[in-house]
């Protein structure tokens, strides 16, 4: 068995909380418990600066740089270098591996990476239009940076045929690995559910890309035809405005609670109240909200859009178009198969879920993967310039001098910072060192 | 077993497999349109109405600085015009078969907006022919350049582009004969230029699209003249400029068109289940 000592490199970590954070800690563990060696690197959170430890000895680096905007580092590049080649020096990294397009940090860590002759790999969690402004130039810098990772995962295979798209990659470079629930946290509890009515859960941020406006038009109909149906609406955004004034306009003060921002930890005794989980987002590449909803032994309704239609099989979702009316379509049936018992079970709901989307699968899928790149040969420099040099855009000079120009300040570092005066980190044995069984 | 575009359960085949239907749902140029030349020809005449309007508009004021032409006689002419322009618009209204009895356009209306507005402009004249006489004229001449040229810039010419503000190209418009003014000699000749610079920029294009939608033979008629008097009037001014401005009506007329759609092959639209789904028109619902 192949030991890997992985870097994971991203903006977005604890303490912040969203679904590519979570997403890093839990294959972090999984990987820690399979007996690879895991050290993460973002930027500094706050106060929050230096080396932490996180269970299991999981260490993190929280970089002194600046953040600049939505939670992302002011994209540098140069500067950088120092600091993660003497990290990944200092820990003996044979692969890096990078998370989410949106993440600054990420990008010029795989760069620097590839700088070094360390192989990395890349985990795009989004989904990417190609026609407005930031997309076309979120996608320009992509091709560029994902030009020299050796491989890349993505979530769904909607995701992997927009990210070869956009940054025209080989298809068989990326490999595809959904994301994963912890079902030890999110199990059913049908005793929190209220007999005499049928209630609605919607989790989400209220932005317009979630489809609060389609959710708008949905309550007023739903709770007139329905009169045992109960909205229970967790999140907050700039969309909270357009459900306040529905409510207000409709009356509906009783049968529509908004709870405001709901915290990570809350968020499964959130979900155990619903009888129906609905989701009416505009593009998901995977949309983990539903999978944790099913977890929890809710009923899903779902638009049915980007990665959604593959997440669920038929029997445990109700998949409608993103209109108010398929919607509604949908809400009814789910609605009326719950009155006639005709449901699976909370239970049996949970178990099925439990068993398709575990972290332990997605760890020994991404320790495929990082086998794979292990076995790559690194580029040289005389490679990244015949590879970038033959793109044909017109941002090709550009880009090689800033490959040129970090590949010579890396070989001033080397003289400057020689690896024999670099103290390497002693390797621990952990107490669950032994690997998993397949 | 055949490969499915699931995530739910491990299919047997190893996870970077690339299947036949991979890219399947993806659809170039989807919603595209073929242009025919001489409709595009046609339609371009809304940019050439504008130009000739703006360049008429900059012609006036070389007279009116001259003294050729006094200030109460373009006053006269200013309101002259904009009665027949309004008996215009409401005839073209009529045609078309909307009511001007009740709107906004009724006569009492017009005719009271008109002298609020004439009040106003008269009383803050005084204050406008001050506004910029401290800068020099060069400056004054290439402010008046850039704010006429980004007035045809983002004008409204019936497009949905992001580039297009109503407001804006009106805003420029206006500073431009703003800094114009300020080289005047008199309040008067403000104030003439003023409103003059109002029916140009504000009144003209409005009578403009109504007269255009009423009949496809008229815009043809309109475009014409337009172009028609604003080169003559720019030829009695000065013959160069004359020359150029018919330059750049022929090739926005005719070489702009052949060259939009010369450029239509490199178009490369790309739509696929990963695009955010736009739901404009999916927002009715019956109750």
């Amino acid at each position: 068995m192949m030991v890997h000592n992985v870097c994971m490199v991203s903006d977005f970590f604890f303490p912040n909380t969203g679904g590519v954070e979570s997403h890093i800690y839990q294959l972090s563990q999984c990987l820690l418990q399979r007996g690879h060696k895991v050290v993460i690197i973002t930027h500094a959170y706050g106060r929050r600066t230096g080396v932490r430890y996180l269970t299991n000895n999981l260490k993190v680096y929280y970089l002194p740089l600046m953040v600049a905007y939505n939670q992302c580092i002011l994209p540098t590049l140069f500067p950088t270098l120092p600091i993660i080649r003497y990290i990944l020096l200092r820990e003996g990294i044979t692969i890096v591996h990078g998370h989410s397009a949106f993440s600054a940090l990420a990008h010029e860590a795989m760069f620097h990476a590839c700088t070094m002759g360390i192989n990395t790999v890349f985990t795009d969690h989004s989904l990417f239009g190609f026609a407005d402004a930031s997309s076309i130039i979120t996608n320009k810098i992509l091709k560029f940076s994902l030009a020299d990772v050796q491989n890349v995962i993505c979530v769904s295979h909607t995701s992997k045929e927009n990210t070869v798209l956009r940054a025209a990659l080989a298809p068989h470079k990326v490999y595809v690995i959904p994301n994963a629930v912890d079902s030890a946290v999110f199990t059913p509890d049908p005793s929190q559910r209220r007999s005499d009515r049928t209630t609605v859960v919607v989790m989400s941020r209220l932005v317009y890309r979630k489809g609060i406006d389609l959710l708008a038009g949905i309550i007023p109909v739903l709770c007139a035809s329905h009169p045992d149906v109960h909205f229970l609406i967790g999140g907050d955004g700039p969309k909270r405005i357009l459900l306040e004034e529905v409510r207000e306009q409709y009356q509906l003060h009783d049968r529509v609670q908004l709870l405001g921002s709901v915290s990570h930890e809350d968020v499964r005794d959130v979900l155990v109240q619903g009888d129906i989980f609905l989701n009416t987002s505009l593009t998901e590449a995977f949309c983990i909200a539903i999978v944790e909803a099913e977890s929890c032994g809710l009923q899903v309704v779902s638009t049915r859009i980007g990665g959604v239609p593959e997440v669920l099989p038929d029997q445990l979702i109700y998949l409608a178009e993103p209109s108010v009316k398929s919607l509604l379509n949908a809400l009814k049936n789910a609605a009326e198969d719950k009155r006639r018992g005709r449901i699976i079970s909370p239970r049996e709901r949970h178990e099925r879920i439990s068993a398709m989307y575990t972290w332990q699968d997605v760890a020994r899928r991404t320790e495929t993967v990082y086998d794979a790149t292990a076995e790559l040969p690194s580029s040289t420099l005389a490679d990244r310039i015949h590879r970038y040099s033959h793109s044909g855009s017109g941002w090709v000079l550009f880009v090689l001098l800033l490959v040129i120009v970090n590949y010579l300040f890396w070989k001033l570092l080397e003289i400057l910072v020689p690896r024999k005066k670099i103290e390497l980190v002693p390797t621990q044995i952990t107490k669950s060192s032994q690997r998993e069984a397949t | 077993m055949p490969w499915r575009k699931v995530l739910y359960e491990d299919q047997g085949y190893p996870d970077n497999y690339v299947d036949s239907s991979f890219l399947e749902q993806l659809q170039k140029n989807l919603n595209t349109r073929s242009y025919d030349y001489w409709n595009t020809v046609y339609e371009s005449g809304a940019v050439t109405d504008h130009i000739s309007a703006t360049c008429l508009f900059v012609v006036t004021f070389v007279y009116l600085e001259s003294g050729v032409l006094s200030p109460k006689l373009l006053i006269l002419l200013t309101v002259a015009s904009c009665f027949l322009g309004y008996i215009a618009y409401a005839a073209c209204a009529v045609h078309l078969g909307e009511t001007v009895h009740k709107s906004h356009l009724h006569v009492w209306i017009v005719i009271r907006t008109a002298v609020v507005f004439l009040l106003f402009t008269f009383s803050l004249s005084p204050i406008l022919y001050t506004l910029t006489e401290s800068v020099s004229t060069d400056t004054i001449y290439a402010m008046t350049v850039f704010m006429f040229a980004g007035n045809i810039l983002v004008f409204d010419y019936g497009t949905t582009a992001a580039i297009v503000s109503e407001s804006m190209s009106f805003n420029l418009a206006m500073f431009g004969s703003m800094c114009l003014a300020s080289r005047l000699t008199t309040v008067l000749h403000t104030f003439s230029i003023v409103s003059f610079a109002v029916e140009v920029f504000a009144l003209w294009p409005e009578l403009r699209r109504k007269v255009n939608a009423t009949h496809r033979g008229c815009k043809m008629g309109v475009s014409c003249g337009s172009v028609l008097v604003s080169v003559s009037a720019l030829w009695s001014v000065s013959t160069v400029a004359a020359v150029l401005l018919g330059m750049v009506h022929f090739v926005v007329t005719f070489l702009c068109p052949r060259w939009l759609i010369q450029l239509q092959p490199y178009k490369n639209n790309i739509q696929g289940p990963w695009d955010e789904v736009s739901i404009v028109e999916k927002m009715e619902v019956r109750m």
